[in-house]
């Protein structure tokens, strides 16, 4: 009897195993979804805090989405985090290596020298805003403008591992498995930020 | 001290959130965009992809060393010789170039999203006979 009961639920199993796969694809595509939403705002400001650009940090968000979803959708939830944040820094870099060569090669070039980012550049961008704002939002605006240049100052690693733990909210081993390294450069990483920024921004704040 | 950093954490914390909560509608739109099409695409991939990736390391790696030792050497339009710190900025442009990581976009695929660029720089610094 018991041996009937088996092959009878073995049978099901094998009858219809589309509707189980179909759910578990579902929730596990809601899931994903629910991490990038709630991802998606911060690592966004983070990748336009290091590129000073919005479209570029759009793109390598997008690119950093792309990539986790194709690639490393199937593993663990926990682990999205990390990966999603290493993913992210990476193009981060790749951009900025794309610029530092562009700039190198126009460098080469005769006439004059321009960046070939800037080309587009609206000169009204740099005109101050007249609307009116609040004074205590324009004063905290100021203030994160300030942040964000003394951070752009640090050194790559710093800046990641402040904007980790400190934006994101990361321990320090979830820090040290999206910056790929031990936990121990992690704390130094961040601790050398922290003392910068309080240097730089001191007398600001 | 550590009651100072920890303000200074909470304040830049708070700043940064605020920031975060400022976006404006534009930006959450494209956001929002973004992020269906990365799920929309999680379910096509590219097998021809992979056979692209398979070969293109080597010969990106090389062609990234290549070029970031020829930077490094200079313009060959400025022939004088470097100061101190345009030789610690080159010396960090090498360090950006060649650093490779896991997952990082191959230096060869690199150059090729840049190819109209390239194409560009070529004709500039290469001016043929005006017709």
């Amino acid at each position: 009897m018991a041996r009937f009961g088996t092959l009878n639920t073995a049978w099901m199993v094998w009858d219809n195993p589309a509707p189980a796969r179909e759910g578990a694809v579902l929730e596990y595509t809601r899931e994903l979804e629910k991490f990038l939403a709630e991802i998606e705002r911060r690592a966004f400001r983070m990748a336009q805090v290091a590129l000073r650009d919005a479209d570029d940090a759009l793109d390598v968000v997008q690119d950093a989405m792309l990539k986790l979803t194709r690639s490393y959708a199937s593993r663990p939830s926990a682990e999205w985090r990390p990966l999603f944040y290493r993913i992210l820094e990476n193009g981060i870099r790749d951009l900025q290596r794309r610029r530092t060569v562009r700039k190198r090669v126009m460098t080469w070039l005769p006439g004059p020298k321009e960046d070939p980012d800037n080309e587009a550049q609206d000169p009204l961008e740099n005109v101050a805003d007249a609307a009116p704002t609040i004074p205590e939002r324009l004063m905290q605006a100021q203030a994160m403008q300030k942040l964000e240049e003394s951070l752009r100052a640090l050194p790559a690693r710093q800046r990641e591992a402040f904007m980790l733990r400190n934006f994101e909210g990361m321990d320090v081993a979830e820090t040290a498995s999206a910056m790929a390294c031990s936990e121990g450069s992690v704390k130094t990483h961040y601790s050398r930020a922290v003392h910068a920024l309080r240097e730089q921004l001191g007398e600001v704040w | 001290m550590n009651e100072d950093n920890d303000a200074f954490e909470k304040r830049s914390r708070a700043l940064f959130q605020d920031s975060v909560e400022g976006l404006d509608f534009a930006t959450r739109s494209r956001l929002t965009q973004a992020r269906n099409t990365a799920l929309d695409a999680a379910a096509t991939r590219r097998p021809w992809a992979l056979g692209w990736k398979m070969w293109t390391p080597a010969a990106g790696v090389t062609a990234a060393a290549v070029l970031g030792v020829t930077l490094w050497m200079g313009s060959p339009l400025h022939h004088q010789a470097p100061t101190l710190a345009e030789a610690q900025s080159n010396f960090e442009d090498l360090d950006l170039l060649a650093a490779s990581d896991e997952g990082s976009a191959d230096a060869l695929e690199m150059l090729q999203d840049d190819i109209d660029f390239y194409d560009f720089a070529d004709k500039a610094a290469n001016p043929g006979p005006a017709a």
